[in-house]
């Protein structure tokens, strides 16, 4: 089991945004695709510092982002 | 390298595992990116070992997707945090003994100048607090007083972080460390101050708040090494690990520090200013 970010993609549809994208530690980590206008995590990058969260939570007030555990090959 | 090199030869695609042909098709050679768009791109760093929220990685990422010509670049580090990713990107890399970065730098773009006299070659350090100014003091120092033509970065976490928190001459008046559990007696050095003095013709100091101001310091103290002089960053990169910051909050320690001691500050000599304004403009036609 591992710790990793999970982005609520309709919630983050809702908003043109990626901040968190801009702050994530890791390279090719948390993505942004751009013709659905949202973030994904790369979940096999991510190490579940949820520096995101505290983007997308305490800075934006927009709660998109979710810390879940993962067992290997979810 | 330049970009001949990295290129990948007619018919071996195939061959060349995907990240590569990932970092070739899509990545920064040759081209200039705006740090905003580093979703859309194969980044140069790849996965590295660098703790979970190490603010020092993200640093890392934004420097190198801030290089004016990463094809063209070469990068020299030591013993550290940092190196753990700066040996993992797709830009040449120099790793020599600890504290010997600006001697090694020196040498090595004297060398290009000889060897490449009428190409553009990027050198830049980037060392710690405990490499820069305590162990390669001298050898950073000279470099300055020499007014050799590379950028020195220091990511600043105030700490001997890879070797388990003792404290550096960076580490702030006071403040306790695992390895120091009196209490460090002696202020911070002011390395801005000190790189001003030493000859330095760009300086800036910042904390990682603002991805498109980092990458705007790191270009400008980059281009004004090309012609002008030595150019020195002070970054302050926290260590979450021995500063015990919860990896949620690093950012928010970062723009704390901002608003305390680690406020924006940029200086340069006029000739530096110049350079850079019409480097700046150059850069900005061949974009539009
Ligand atoms: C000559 C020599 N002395 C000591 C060491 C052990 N050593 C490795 S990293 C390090 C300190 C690193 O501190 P700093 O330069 O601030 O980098 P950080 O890990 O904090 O990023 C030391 C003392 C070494 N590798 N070589
Ligand atoms: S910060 Fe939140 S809203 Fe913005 S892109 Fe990231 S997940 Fe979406
Ligand atoms: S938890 Fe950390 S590593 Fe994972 S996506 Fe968020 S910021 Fe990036
Ligand atoms: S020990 Fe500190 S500076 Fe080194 S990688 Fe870990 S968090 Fe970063
Ligand atoms: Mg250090």
């Amino acid at each position: 089991m591992y710790y990793v970010a999970d982005v609520k993609e309709s919630e983050c549809a809702k908003y043109n945004c990626k901040q968190c994208v801009l702050f994530c530690p890791e390279p090719n980590t948390l993505m942004y695709n751009s013709e659905k206008h949202v973030a994904w995590v790369n979940y096999s990058r991510c190490k579940g510092c949820a520096v995101c969260v505290y983007v997308c939570s305490d800075l934006l007030k927009r709660n998109c982002i979710e810390m879940v555990m993962m067992t290997t090959g979810d | 390298m330049g970009l001949e090199y990295v290129k990948i030869s007619p018919g071996f695609e195939k061959y060349m595992p995907k990240d590569y042909v990932d970092l070739v098709k899509y990545g920064q050679f040759g081209r200039q990116i705006d740090v905003q768009q580093i979703d859309q791109i194969k980044e140069l760093v790849e996965e590295h070992p660098m703790c979970a929220g190490c603010y020092m990685a993200y640093f890392v990422r934004i420097f190198y997707a801030s290089l004016p010509k990463p094809e063209d670049t070469i990068v020299l580090g030591t013993a550290g945090c940092a190196r753990l990713a700066l040996s993992q990107a797709a830009v040449p890399f120099i790793y020599g003994n600890y504290g010997d970065t600006n001697a090694v730098a020196s040498g090595l773009k004297r060398a290009l100048n000889i060897r490449f006299p009428d190409k553009v070659k990027d050198v830049v350090v980037m060392a710690g607090d405990g490499g820069l100014m305590d162990i390669g003091f001298g050898m950073t120092m000279h470099s300055w007083f020499r007014r050799e033509n590379f950028t020195t970065i220091m990511v600043d976490n105030e700490v001997y972080g890879n070797t388990g928190g003792q404290e550096s001459g960076m580490s702030p008046k006071g403040v306790q460390l695992k390895m120091a559990p009196k209490g460090k007696k002696f202020d911070k050095i002011n390395a801005v101050e000190l790189a001003k003095i030493a000859g330095c013709v760009y300086v800036a100091k910042l904390a990682p708040t603002n991805p498109k101001r980092i990458a705007k310091t790191i270009k400008r103290a980059i281009l004004a090494a090309r012609e002008i002089g030595p150019t020195f960053i002070h970054i302050y990169t926290s260590c979450n690990i021995e500063y015990s910051i919860p990896t949620e909050r690093v950012l928010a320690d970062a723009k704390e520090r901002e608003k305390n001691d680690f406020g924006f500050y940029e200086w340069m000599t006029d000739e530096a200013k110049q350079y850079i304004e019409e480097q700046e403009k150059k850069m900005a036609e061949t974009k539009a």
